[in-house]
């Protein structure tokens, strides 16, 4: 790294506290990122059994009779309903299409010149667990777009077009562009602090050190 | 907390409400059927051309037919979502909703956007040679591994355009004396 370079990581943007992108950060980036795949490869299984949990609860709070079953299983939620005929296919629905951007999520926090001291990990807990409420409600919305999508003469029987349009909008909304900017709008809000900025970047510029990243 | 910093969290938030919106708009006007059959599947149909091209190319027997390009043994199908437009999207409501002036804001979109199709073109191939050679590992490399890099990318891509932003936005016009001399 130059010595501009140094000075851009260490020094306020003119008019702004918001960070730069330097190299260092993109690094961090680099670095969390490879963790995080390491880390979601590790616990995507488990972590979609608390989405299948979480998922099939709030499904149930508005059904009535509560029939759908969610069930976390090699990679895939099976959907289930209790009146579904007994020998029918039941249908998997892709876990890691929801969850995968947990990883983006990271990445973009491990850009902080100081990644893990306690205030950040603690906002980074918070923008993860939100993230968590955002995943639940996705597979909320698939389920529902198969309802009302994928089976035949039951979808029309039971689904306006209203409903039709919304669930299934609000899967394809999610798959085309929620998905991708979740991570991006958690971090702007909950890992990007102006003022904690503004006090800590003069300070390691009079040490005149470079920053341990 | 300070004035500055409210004033900071402020326009911070305002932002992410520009994005947002600007999201949802960009997003129906790519899902109408209409845009969506003269625009977005003729523009993947040629990422699938170019991707074929270059495929062949590097001695791989691809055949490209629409979206799909196909080998003896694989194939596969480029749909929304593994075209670019997605992060495409993401990128151009972040700029759109950035406070800058439009000429740069444009000349950004143009860049960051051919920037973005360049490495999408890559993970095409890639996917393509991993599928072919690789199987096994086609579907964590598709999902997370690559669909991740060419979104955090597009996200790099604008903060590095919001810095430069900020640094021209805020630097005096140069006068004269400050302007360099040749030789």
């Amino acid at each position: 790294m130059t010595p501009e370079n140094r000075r851009r990581e260490a020094s306020p943007a003119p008019g702004s506290a918001d960070p730069l992108l330097t190299r260092r950060a993109a690094l961090r980036g680099l670095v969390g990122f490879l963790l995080a795949l390491a880390f979601w490869f590790g616990f995507s299984r488990a972590y979609e059994k608390t989405l299948a949990f979480g998922s099939g609860a709030l499904t149930n709070l508005f059904e009535s009779p509560d029939v759908t079953r969610l069930e976390a299983r090699d990679g895939e939620i099976l959907l289930d309903r209790r009146d579904f005929p007994p020998r029918s296919a039941r249908p998997g629905l892709s876990g890691p299409d929801i969850h995968f951007n947990f990883v983006l999520l990271v990445a973009l926090f491990a850009l902080d010149p100081r990644p893990l001291r306690g205030a950040h990990v603690a906002r980074f807990l918070a923008a993860a667990a939100v993230l968590w409420l955002i995943h639940v409600i996705a597979l909320v919305f698939q389920v529902h777009s198969v309802y009302v999508t994928s089976l035949g003469a039951w979808s029309a029987a039971n689904y306006g077009r209203v409903a039709r349009n919304f669930w299934a909008a609000g899967w394809h909304f999610y798959l085309i562009a929620g998905r991708f900017a979740a991570p991006f709008a958690l971090w702007w809000l909950f890992g990007r602090r102006e003022e904690e900025t503004v006090l800590e970047k003069p300070r390691r510029r009079t040490k005149g050190r470079r920053s341990k990243g | 907390m300070s004035e500055a910093s409210v004033e900071a969290r402020r326009r911070s938030v305002g932002f992410l409400l520009r994005f947002v919106a600007l999201l949802v708009v960009f997003y129906f006007i790519v899902a109408s059927p209409p845009v969506n059959d003269a625009v977005i599947v003729p523009f993947t149909a040629g990422i699938a051309s170019v991707s074929g091209k270059i495929l062949n190319s590097l001695g791989e027997k691809a055949e490209v037919s629409g979206t799909e390009i196909r080998s003896s043994s694989f194939g596969v199908n480029i749909e929304n979502g593994c075209n670019g437009v997605e992060t495409g999207l993401l990128f151009g409501a972040a700029v759109l909703a950035f406070p800058a002036r439009w000429s740069r804001r444009l000349l950004g979109l143009l860049l960051g956007f051919l920037a973005i199709q360049a490495l999408n073109l890559f993970r095409v191939i890639t996917l393509f040679w991993i599928g072919l050679h690789r199987p096994a590992l086609f579907n964590s490399s598709h999902t997370v591994i690559w669909q991740s890099v060419v979104v955090l990318f597009g996200v790099l891509l604008f903060l590095l355009w919001a810095s430069r932003e900020r640094r021209l936005s805020a630097a005096p016009s140069p006068t004269v004396r400050d302007r360099p001399r040749k030789g």
